[in-house]
């Protein structure tokens, strides 16, 4: 009993640890105008909460603009990139073809091509394309991973034959029995990396500052940093922003959270 | 390998193709063609105004001449040095703490992760109230007679900050890795070595790390890469500074690229950052095999 007391407590201890910044991010922006955000000992506890600078980190830049934005980025990119991993995986899975090693090997390659290594090449493509500053130029770096590839393919490959073989002696083609048979069967896959492309796509920053100039196109990650550049005193409304911008993502991890987790773990075990 | 079969009705020979078709047109477009415009790119001067031109070896010679390219190859190793402790080793304890079979584990497990999931973005806003001068690090330093630090502003303690922020922000992630790894070793083999009479150390020492030896290999290749490339991170709490104390190579191919608009040369840094990134990972490769015969 003693012993689990003391593990429970070990437990919290590091909780703290990881949640900690986040409270204080809370508390921060939570504080009345009078109460000071920093100082020793640190006071943490809002008296009393206001809501006053979530409603101005709201109007000072246009903060639902960002949200919106984000908002499409993911309504956009989630179902192509589920759609167009699933079709590259498929074949690798249940097709015997020339070459398929090779082609996974291939797809596979995208782990070793860094985003960040990317960012000047990629953004002369778009140019070459005309696609700077446009919702087309965030998105389509976005429809391809690894990552998908490689779960889909797995998914897919775990599918008894016998299933698919009823649909072929009915005469099913082979889009049918992809599409009518074998996606719903592999639905949790896509569900996890629907979760995964969210979160990734929601959190981008990096990309859409090198590609994007003007900010009506701005993701809200970029809109953090906007907000954090143009009000740099206003340490109340930073905070503010901050937290809405965490919102989407803690809530998609809350219903979630069991299947992101065991997904982790099944994902790296492999 | 289940599907594997021969030619089957409703199968052309173009099938699979025609499956891979859009796929392959993505990968063609944003991986391929981007790669071989940076290869082309570092032999060239390219500056974005001008027409790229072939520049023969000028930037790898330059990379030799250019000494903040050695402060951010230093950086990055230091970065890569402190991190892989953070990393590798520390997550395997919170691992085995959230693999105790205890009510409500599940929901640590959830906070320990939380971080790996937020925008880089908005965890460096969070910090910035921890790590201020009058913040509650400080205040906690203050405790026992040390301090305050500024921890961003001193180019002693800039790095060294940045780099526990990513180990923070990805402890979670990590530590599920090591999970997965923990619910795959034989409990059988634990339980002959508790009554074979091994305390927990022993355990740890002779049945654990051993079993857990291909996710060593697999967390340190990640550690090692994910801190080679940092960038995000410096962009967003010191960008390089102060003094260059955390210019990384990451940030270093940013800044002469998006900054200076020196794109030639940013991509022979970038090749430069690549190559070290194979090596490391083929390094690292070759010594778990061999370990494993």
């Amino acid at each position: 009993m003693r012993r689990r007391i003391a593990l429970y407590v070990l437990l919290i201890a590091v909780a703290a640890l990881f949640i900690g910044p986040f409270l204080i991010l809370l508390s921060s922006a939570t504080k009345p105008a009078g109460q000071d955000v920093f100082g020793f000992p640190p006071d943490l506890i809002p008296r009393p909460p206001v809501a006053t600078w979530f409603r101005e980190a709201w109007t000072t830049i246009p903060y639902a603009r960002f949200v919106l934005n984000s908002l499409i980025y993911v309504g956009i990119t989630i179902p192509v990139y589920l759609i167009v991993s699933a079709l590259t995986a498929y074949p690798l899975a249940r097709i015997a073809f020339c070459g398929r090693g090779v082609f996974f090997m291939l797809f596979l390659s995208i782990m070793f091509l860094p985003g960040e290594l990317m960012l000047i090449p990629r953004f002369l493509v778009m140019s070459q394309l005309g696609l700077t500053d446009t919702f087309a130029s965030v998105i389509l770096p976005a429809i391809l991973s690894s990552l998908g590839i490689f779960l889909l393919r797995q998914a897919f490959s775990q599918i008894p034959d016998e299933v698919v073989e009823a649909a072929r002696v009915d005469g099913a083609n082979e889009f049918a029995i992809f599409w009518r048979i074998c996606i719903p069967i592999v639905a949790p896959t896509l569900a996890v990396l629907a979760i995964l492309g969210f979160v990734s796509v929601w959190n981008s920053f990096i990309w859409p500052l090198v590609v994007l100039t003007s900010q009506s196109k701005f993701p809200i990650a970029l809109g953090i940093a906007y907000l954090s550049g143009v009000s740099g005193t206003d340490v109340r409304g930073l905070a503010a922003g901050t937290v809405i911008s965490l919102v989407p993502v803690v809530l998609v991890f809350l219903l979630l959270q069991k299947r992101i987790l065991n997904s982790m773990g099944g994902a790296v075990k492999g | 390998m289940p599907g594997l079969k021969g030619r089957v009705v409703g199968q052309h020979w173009y099938t699979p193709y025609a499956f891979m078709l859009p796929g392959l047109l993505c990968y063609a477009a944003m991986f391929a063609w981007p790669a071989v415009i940076a290869i082309q790119l570092a032999f060239s001067d390219y500056d974005i105004v001008h027409p790229v031109r072939f520049s023969g070896l000028d930037n790898f010679i330059e990379l030799g001449h250019d000494p903040r390219v050695w402060i951010a190859l230093r950086n990055s190793l230091l970065f890569v040095v402190m991190f892989l402790p953070l990393t590798v080793v520390l997550p395997l304890f919170l691992a085995m703490l959230v693999n105790l079979k205890l009510r409500a584990i599940q929901a640590f497990r959830m906070l320990y992760y939380l971080p790996v999931i937020t925008s880089m973005v908005a965890v460096a806003v969070a910090w910035r109230y921890v790590f201020n001068r009058e913040g509650v690090v400080n205040w906690m330093l203050g405790l026992f007679g040390a301090g305050p630090i500024d921890f961003l502003l001193d180019r002693h303690w800039a790095l060294p900050t940045v780099v526990l922020l990513e180990a923070w922000k990805s402890a979670g992630l990590f530590m599920m890795i090591y999970l997965a790894g923990l619910q795959a070793v034989p409990s059988e083999q634990v339980e002959a070595a508790t009554i074979d009479g091994a305390n927990a150390w022993q355990r740890l020492r002779h049945v654990v790390v051993p079993a857990l030896r291909p996710t060593f290999a697999v967390t340190l290749v990640l550690s090692m890469l994910e801190a080679m490339r940092a960038f995000e991170s410096v962009y967003v709490l010191t960008r390089g500074g102060p003094l260059d104390s955390t210019l990384t190579l990451g940030y270093y191919i940013w800044s002469k690229a998006f900054e200076d608009y020196d794109m030639g040369y940013a991509s022979a840094v970038g090749l430069l950052l690549w190559a070290i990134m194979i090596v490391l990972a083929g390094f690292n490769l070759l010594v778990t095999r061999r370990r494993d015969v």
